[in-house]
């Protein structure tokens, strides 16, 4: 067994993700996958450009989870190391249009909402449909995260798949 | 090689070409101290298409000859302001300083291919201009004066809103467009809308409030004192805004000649025209589709706003006021859309008390 053989054996047994993080701005993008690295999140800019942030879980025990503070998120991995590329885009309406350049290869989708931003819920649902509505994201999963839902006065993740976000065949979450 | 080149600088005849090279550096050398010498841009123009045949020169050149014409035609506008009729002034004002941030823009357009001299005096010379329209307006149109102080005289106030009506009833059109638009609201969140011309004040010690809004006001002083997690403004008027630390982010969009003070975490501006920004914030502050838009330093002061800064972890200044991203204006050089208040022209500290004639919002 060769060299090459070897780290093509590796290579299969490691399983890598590409996500792409996208939603309107001030939604909290950056906040949350900086949370997930365990960076330091109290001076965080508004995203000019994007950032890309490489997560590698090594899994031993079968089923894991990651743990942001007190929400635990299962993975349902059955063995080995597991890499996510995340790939955290900005959402300022200007460079909105740049998002369609990180489409191709994305394995899934997450779908960052403001829940306090009770007045731009029309603009959230719309660049969402026009992003559903994408092509090369037909493939992808896609996951609508309700964020900041702790501040007082925000919706539930009730109120909102109710009110307009989502159609039954997507799922919500946290 | 190198012998080659410590020979061609003592002017001995060797290569042809690199003696020529040498010969047109020592050329360019003194045109460009020439055109230092002399400030007009005309003769600068001159010197450059006369000097020189290569293809950049020619942009230059073409660049500086429409320069010049565009910088002519403005110093004409602004020797004829004097004699303008007082009451098309202002819209004669504005004329002038668009025409200079359409010179801008095309400075910024060239800064490409320009030589960096090039662009510095270009930029130099807008500087200056704009520093002539602004004398001759402090010159021409007496300032509004409007006091930042707590107890303004009640007749005071009543005479800058009337004022301001009337201009809320010139610029009438452009802001039912923007209120065509009005979004359904799935509830109403807490917050401060649809006022004209009051005095708003809301204390935030002791309430459980997370997001906090401010809506759609005309000429309205609003007062928040205390701290909460988000806030979000939107479609302001002719209004004063002095609040308390956000420990999570700012969202203003829609703003037309307000003044805000505020400190958070994050600041977003969309939207917004002639408005001054006094900020403390974490991050850098961050502009959208505005224009004319100024910041200065966080200046806000109420009883026990020390600690409620301190807790926001907004007790130092961090510097950040200045460091503006324009989300439109995506280049090396300043955006023409915001600059920093000149310090003669801020307010000094404002001083709010929760007491006084305003009512509690709901």
């Amino acid at each position: 067994m060769g060299l090459l053989s070897i780290i093509q054996k590796i290579k299969r047994k490691e399983k890598e993700m590409r996500i792409l993080m996208v939603g309107l701005d001030n939604s909290g993008k950056t906040t949350i996958v900086l949370k997930i690295n365990g960076e330091d999140t109290s001076v965080i800019s508004p995203t000019l450009g994007f950032n890309i942030k490489t997560i590698t879980y090594q899994n031993i025990m079968g089923n894991g989870q990651f743990i942001i503070q007190n929400v635990e998120i299962p993975v349902n991995v059955t063995f080995g190391r597991y890499t996510l590329n995340i790939w955290d885009v900005g959402g300022q309406k200007t460079i909105r249009s740049y998002w369609r350049n990180y489409f191709e290869q994305t394995d899934s989708l997450v779908w960052v909402v403001d829940n306090s931003d009770l007045r731009r819920l029309d603009d959230c649902k719309m660049e969402l449909d026009n992003l559903l509505k994408e092509e090369r994201l037909s493939g992808a999963s896609l996951l609508i995260l309700a964020n900041k839902q702790d501040i007082k006065g925000a919706l539930t993740p009730e109120e909102i798949a109710k009110e307009r976000l989502l159609a039954d065949n997507f799922f919500l979450f946290m | 090689m190198e012998n080659e080149e410590v020979l061609a600088t003592s002017n001995e005849p060797l290569d042809p070409n690199l003696h020529k090279k040498h010969i047109s550096m020592i050329e360019r050398l003194s045109n460009r101290h020439q055109t230092r010498l002399d400030n007009s841009l005309a003769r600068q123009s001159e010197s450059d298409s006369s000097s020189s045949s290569t293809a950049t020169a020619t942009t230059t050149a073409s660049f500086l000859s429409r320069f010049s014409d565009s910088k002519r035609s403005i110093d004409s506008q602004l020797a004829q302001s004097r004699l303008t009729d007082p009451a098309q002034l202002r819209s004669h004002l504005d004329g002038i300083s668009a025409s200079i941030s359409d010179l801008e823009k095309l400075v910024a357009e060239s800064s490409y291919f320009l030589p960096s001299y090039e662009v510095r005096s270009s930029l130099k010379t807008i500087s200056d201009l704009k520093q002539t329209l602004e004398n001759l307006n402090s010159e021409l149109i007496p300032k509004k004066k409007f006091s930042f102080k707590n107890k303004a005289s009640k007749q005071d106030r009543d005479r800058s809103v009337s004022d301001s009506k009337q201009t809320a009833l010139e610029n009438a059109d452009s802001f039912s467009v923007s209120l065509e638009k009005l979004s359904f609201q799935v509830r109403v969140s807490p917050g401060l809308r649809n006022k004209n011309g009051e005095t708003l004040v809301k204390n935030f010690k002791g309430l459980e409030i997370g997001e906090f809004t401010v809506s759609d006001l005309d000429s309205c002083e609003v007062r928040l004192i205390g701290s909460v997690r988000a806030l979000f403004v939107h479609r302001l008027k002719n209004c004063r805004v002095y609040a308390g630390p956000v420990t999570g982010s700012i969202l203003i969009e829609g703003a037309e000649d307000c003044v805000f003070v505020m400190a958070s975490h994050q600041i977003r501006i969309h939207n917004a025209k002639g408005t001054d920004f006094y900020l403390r914030v974490r991050s850098r502050p961050i502009i959208e589709d505005s224009t004319g838009v100024r910041f200065a330093p966080y200046c806000l002061s109420y009883e026990g706003i020390e600690e409620d800064l301190r807790e926001a972890s907004l007790g130092e200044e961090t510097g950040n006021w200045g460091n503006v991203d324009d989300f439109k204006w995506l280049r090396a050089v300043q955006s023409p859309n915001w600059s920093v208040l000149p310090e003669n022209e801020r307010v000094g500290m404002v001083q709010i008390s929760n007491s006084g004639d305003g009512i509690e919002g709901n």
